[in-house]
């Protein structure tokens, strides 16, 4: 089937969380994702793969693979963004606004868009559900890619410069993207020479 | 715990004292409060509320069974004294025993308290403990307590829910929709909108999905979230067979998400494109390519249903395919390998592949690292068919350019490990590790690595650079524990396994070498304690993850209530679904596959041991043994010490290698082996019913405990795992080994049961019917 990306159900949180741990060094406990999903069940999501595109009449029914990072017979999780509205009732700032609490992409699927795809399902559902006017999320200041991603392919701007916010004493950039629901929608991101326009017949 | 007013007015001195206590016990005064209750005790050593108190404060502040004795001394004194029985209730609720919890919460109403906060507590145990038809009573009783409250109606809509009374709960959430929607302010809108899904998601599951569509296009315009509006838009649309309607709705879900591959399927559906000619799909799907030229599943989808021997095919694969390898897109192989089921489409994109990669190699223009990536692909490639000298040079020479590039170790490292050379692996995979410090997914895979080359300590030395490590942590073990790391576990726990049976493998050789010398040396007395060592350490990882399953069981606890409050009810009840097939994930059955394997292995040898020791029937030796262990263990006692530190999975762990553990399952006498294992893998027989794994294990467990019916049930199981996956009856040379198994260890069974035996007979003749011809023109029948 090719990648994926869809919207993170409670099924999918053991192996979010299994890619979490081998991706980064902010792990969170399984009721954390619960918590995310329970709360924002349209917040978050995932990019998965299937081992196989059709059912294999000849071969023997096997099981699912042990690799935790498999939900299903054949379908494992590759990347995951975990999302989420400030609900920190000391936040200074009350207009509603969404927060990137993790993403990452297995590295074997990285640099092929999984990414980028990955956060702007989560910002259009964030605004769309949720009202976010904008959302924030932090960065470490080494990190080229995530920076890459965040300021140049969809357009975050630094908002402040965070001293020794990670554990091990990295600072971080704080980052936050202004949304507006119609310049949000996902499938017309993509400069296509065509759009659908929803009703010609595709087949003609 | 805390009074309500109508609670009624306690008279005596002592009730005065244990009021006070109580509010310091609610204060979490935990020290204060047993003061007082002492002092009442003290008076009245029969006080009931003060005894089932004093267990509850001594739950928090001293043992556990100390705390159990002075409640279950409470109830005994006033079984039907609501406070009592309340305080009880919050007892067993902290013990985790919520069946019990439920209980006493539940005599706590019974018995007159006013108390209507219990309900609410008791609907918690309910669900946890998943009695719906008492649920639904505590709902409803308090929903008529606490009306105000939109919380309570869902509440009440989810108990009904879960007892399957569809109408009753769409009813209810109606009910407080009519009620609420002129109250409604901005804040309560987002509840509003998932309660509104809620109720349609009930609808259609109740199987009116005419009426669940009319509903839906009713309360649109108050739902915020439009993706499953148009999910279940579409949906219901399909399965009123209006496809037509139906795809426009899938061509707008594009719009929003054109990388879910799944829309397409249905788009397809919708259009019965599918069993068109493949010219009019690759019409459709070039149209959707054009649409969103930047998503996988359009340009990806056509290469599945193009045949290998189509003159496009060449074309599609290629315009797929090489602008990754231009790009240098790390997937690109994986991308394309459930291809490869295909043989012909596998050659096909081998042939493109070696075109392009001969073509380039002559063009002096060419950016060098496509040629790499290009090598990189065609290692994995020649990997994949098993041809380890070719995938072995293709990715030599990538490194020989590009010693910088990380994912060319990733291949090396895997190609030495499909050759068996596991430490060299592990170096390799290292090596690339050290070329990104910075990235924790190459830390996990040389990590990983170690594991499989049975280095634990260099595994966690390794992964410690990414966890957190406490004052005085020697490494991250007890951190990735903290933080669930199931995978971690498992590896070690596997290498752990792996590296006692080495061990003991030795020793049975070296045993069988020199059986004459019949003394026990320095040596083998290592080798034991390291066997013991290891054993217990592999148990412990493993066990490590059946609690962290308890863990995601026991997570659910705060959400029953919590969900209802937040208005989440869709999202809880998937919720309760999961927790209830958690132990199907497939890590569950990688532990007990790993843990049956020790089980069994323990099992084993103390049945080999018995006959043995009926054999032979001296048993010196033992003490003598014993002596030398404790000379030893003193001189080593730092080393221990040390080594403890290494592998402790908590703080102050009081069984830091896993050895009480062992014991435990060791000295649990002989039947009991299997009885402790059959308890672990119970869950697998409710929720993993299509897991071969789970009646082949099932199987070796009822015929060693002489459970004969069962272990035939197993095979027929398993059998039909087999054939219901194939739709056909093909006989499996496992099936056939177990049948002849099953029959002979029935017949030279000399305590089976004569009537049992006939029965397997019967039952496997009827089930087998090949049998009746005999075992050997039996097992002919039966080859894959
Ligand atoms: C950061 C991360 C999520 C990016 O995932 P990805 O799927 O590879 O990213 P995408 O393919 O969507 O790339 C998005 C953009 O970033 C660029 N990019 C990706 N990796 C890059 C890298 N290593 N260096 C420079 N740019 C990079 C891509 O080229 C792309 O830019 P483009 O639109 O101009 O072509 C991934 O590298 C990762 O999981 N890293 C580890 C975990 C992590 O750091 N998470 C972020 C924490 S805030």
């Amino acid at each position: 089937m090719g990648i994926t990306i869809r919207k993170a159900t409670i099924n999918d949180i053991q192996a979010m969380q299994n890619a979490n741990l081998h991706n980064l060094p902010e792990n969170y406990l399984l009721k954390y994702y619960m918590y995310h999903i329970l709360s924002w069940p349209q917040a978050s999501f995932v990019a998965t793969t299937y081992d196989e595109i059709v059912h294999d009449e000849d071969a023997p029914v096997e099981d699912p693979k042990g690799d935790t990072s498999y939900i299903n017979k054949g379908e494992k999780i590759v990347g995951y963004v975990l999302g989420k509205m400030e609900d920190d009732p000391e936040a200074e700032d009350k207009t509603p606004h969404g927060h990137i609490t993790s993403l990452s992409v297995m590295r074997t699927y990285r640099r092929m868009g999984i990414a980028e795809k990955l956060m702007r399902q989560a910002l259009y559902a964030m605004c769309e559900c949720f009202d976010a006017q904008y959302v924030s999320l932090h960065v470490r200041k080494s990190n080229r890619a995530a920076l890459h991603l965040y300021r140049d392919s969809l357009q975050f701007e630094v908002t402040s410069n965070e001293k020794s916010y990670y554990q091990d004493g990295e600072d971080a950039y704080a980052m936050k993207k202004v949304l507006k629901l119609d310049e949000l929608i996902p499938g017309l991101m993509q400069k296509a020479e065509e759009v659908d326009d929803l009703e010609s017949d595709l087949l003609a | 715990m805390s009074m309500r007013k109508a609670t009624p007015i306690l008279g005596s001195k002592e009730d005065i004292a244990f009021r006070e206590a109580l509010k310091l016990y609610d204060a979490k005064q935990y020290k204060k409060a047993l003061k007082l209750v002492d002092q009442n005790l003290k008076k009245n050593s029969n006080h009931p509320e003060s005894l089932t108190l004093k267990g509850c404060i001594i739950y928090f502040t001293g043992t556990k069974t100390e705390a159990d004795l002075y409640v279950r001394k409470g109830l005994a004194r006033s079984p039907t004294n609501h406070l009592v029985n309340h305080l009880a209730g919050i007892y067993f609720r902290n013990v985790e025993n919520y069946a019990e919890a439920a209980k006493w919460y539940k005599a706590a109403i019974d018995n007159g308290s006013q108390n209507k906060q219990i309900l609410r507590d008791l609907s918690t145990m309910q669900v946890q403990i998943r009695d719906y038809k008492n649920l639904k009573e505590s709902r409803q009783l308090y929903l008529e307590e606490q009306p105000g409250f939109r919380a309570n109606w869902t509440a009440s809509a989810v108990a009904q829910h879960l007892n399957k009374n569809y109408d009753g709960a769409v009813s209810t959430l109606s009910k407080i929709e009519g009620l609420i929607k002129e109250h409604l302010s901005e804040s309560d809108k987002v509840e509003h909108s998932e309660c509104l899904l809620y109720k349609n998601s009930i609808i259609s599951e109740a199987g009116n999905f005419g009426k669940a569509l009319s509903t839906l296009e009713a309360d649109e315009p108050e739902i915020k979230d439009k993706l499953s509006v148009l999910e279940y838009k579409a949906r219901y649309l399909m399965l009123l067979g209006k496809l037509e309607e139906a795809s426009k709705i899938y061509r707008i879900l594009l719009q929003r998400n054109p990388d879910n591959a799944g829309y397409y399927s249905l788009l397809e559906v919708c259009l019965d494109t599918a069993s068109k000619p493949v010219e009019i799909r690759l019409k459709l799907f070039s149209k959707l390519q054009k649409f969103y030229p930047r998503s996988d599943p359009p340009k990806f989808l056509p290469l599945t249903f193009v045949p290998a021997d189509h003159p496009k095919f060449i074309e599609l694969a290629k315009s797929y395919i090489l602008p990754q390898l231009e790009k240098g897109v790390p997937s690109s192989f994986i991308n394309i390998k459930p291809l490869y089921k295909d043989k012909l489409k596998l050659k096909a994109i081998e042939s493109i592949l070696l075109e392009f990669y001969n073509q380039k190699l002559n063009d002096k223009s060419v950016q060098p690292t496509i040629i790499v990536w290009t090598k990189y692909f065609l290692a994995q490639h020649y990997l994949y068919l098993n041809d380890l000298v070719t995938a072995d040079r293709y990715i030599d020479e990538a490194i020989t350019h590009s010693p910088t590039l990380v994912e060319l170790y990733i291949i090396k490292a895997r190609i030495l490990k499909h050759k068996g050379e596991f430490i060299q692996a592990s170096e390799v995979m290292n090596e690339g590790r050290e070329l990104d410090l910075q990235d924790r997914f190459i830390n996990s895979k040389a990590t990983k690595y170690y594991f499989r080359a049975n280095n634990v300590d260099k595994a966690i030395d390794t992964i410690s650079l990414f966890t957190k490590l406490e004052e005085d942590a020697v490494n991250g073990c007890k951190d990735l524990h903290l933080m669930q790391a199931s995978w971690v576990l498992i590896e070690s726990a596997e290498a752990y396994a792996r590296l006692y049976r080495e061990l003991e493998k030795a020793k049975l050789s070296n045993e069988d070498a020199d059986s004459e010398g019949a003394d026990e040396n320095e040596d083998d007395e290592d080798v034991d304690e390291k066997i013991e060592l290891y054993k217990g350490l592999a148990l412990k990882r493993f066990h490590a993850v059946l609690k962290l399953f308890e863990i995601f069981y026991n997570d659910q606890l705060d959400f029953h209530s919590y969900c209802m409050r937040r208005g989440t009810p869709r999202d809880y009840i998937e919720t309760i679904k999961w927790e209830d097939n958690l132990h199907s994930t497939p890590i569950y059955s990688r532990v007990m596959k790993g843990l049956s394997k020790i089980y069994l292995d323990i099992y084993e040898q103390q049945q080999a041991a018995k006959l043995k020791a009926a054999s032979a029937a001296s048993t010196s030796s033992g003490s003598k043994n014993k002596k030398n262990k404790k000379k030893k263990s003193k001189a080593q006692g730092k080393k221990r010490e040390e080594l403890a530190a290494k592998v402790a999975s908590e703080k102050e762990d009081q069984d830091p290698f896993g050895t009480t553990l062992l014991n435990n399952v060791v000295s649990n006498g002989n039947g009991k082996v299997l009885d402790n294992l059959f308890e672990l893998f119970k869950p697998l027989l409710v929720e993993a019913k299509d897991n071969r794994f789970t009646w082949e294990l099932a199987f070796e467990l009822y015929v060693r405990q002489s459970k004969y019916v069962l272990a035939m049930q197993a095979i027929k199981n398993l059998n039909s795992v087999y054939t219901n996956y194939n739709g056909d009856n093909k006989k499996y040379k496992q099936i056939g080994d177990m049948v002849l198994r099953l029959k002979e260890t029935t017949k030279n069974d000399p305590e089976a049961n004569v009537a049992i035996v006939k029965v397997v007979e019967k039952g496997l003749a009827t089930a087998f019917p090949d049998l009746t011809k005999g075992d050997e023109e039996f097992m002919q029948a039966y080859i894959d």
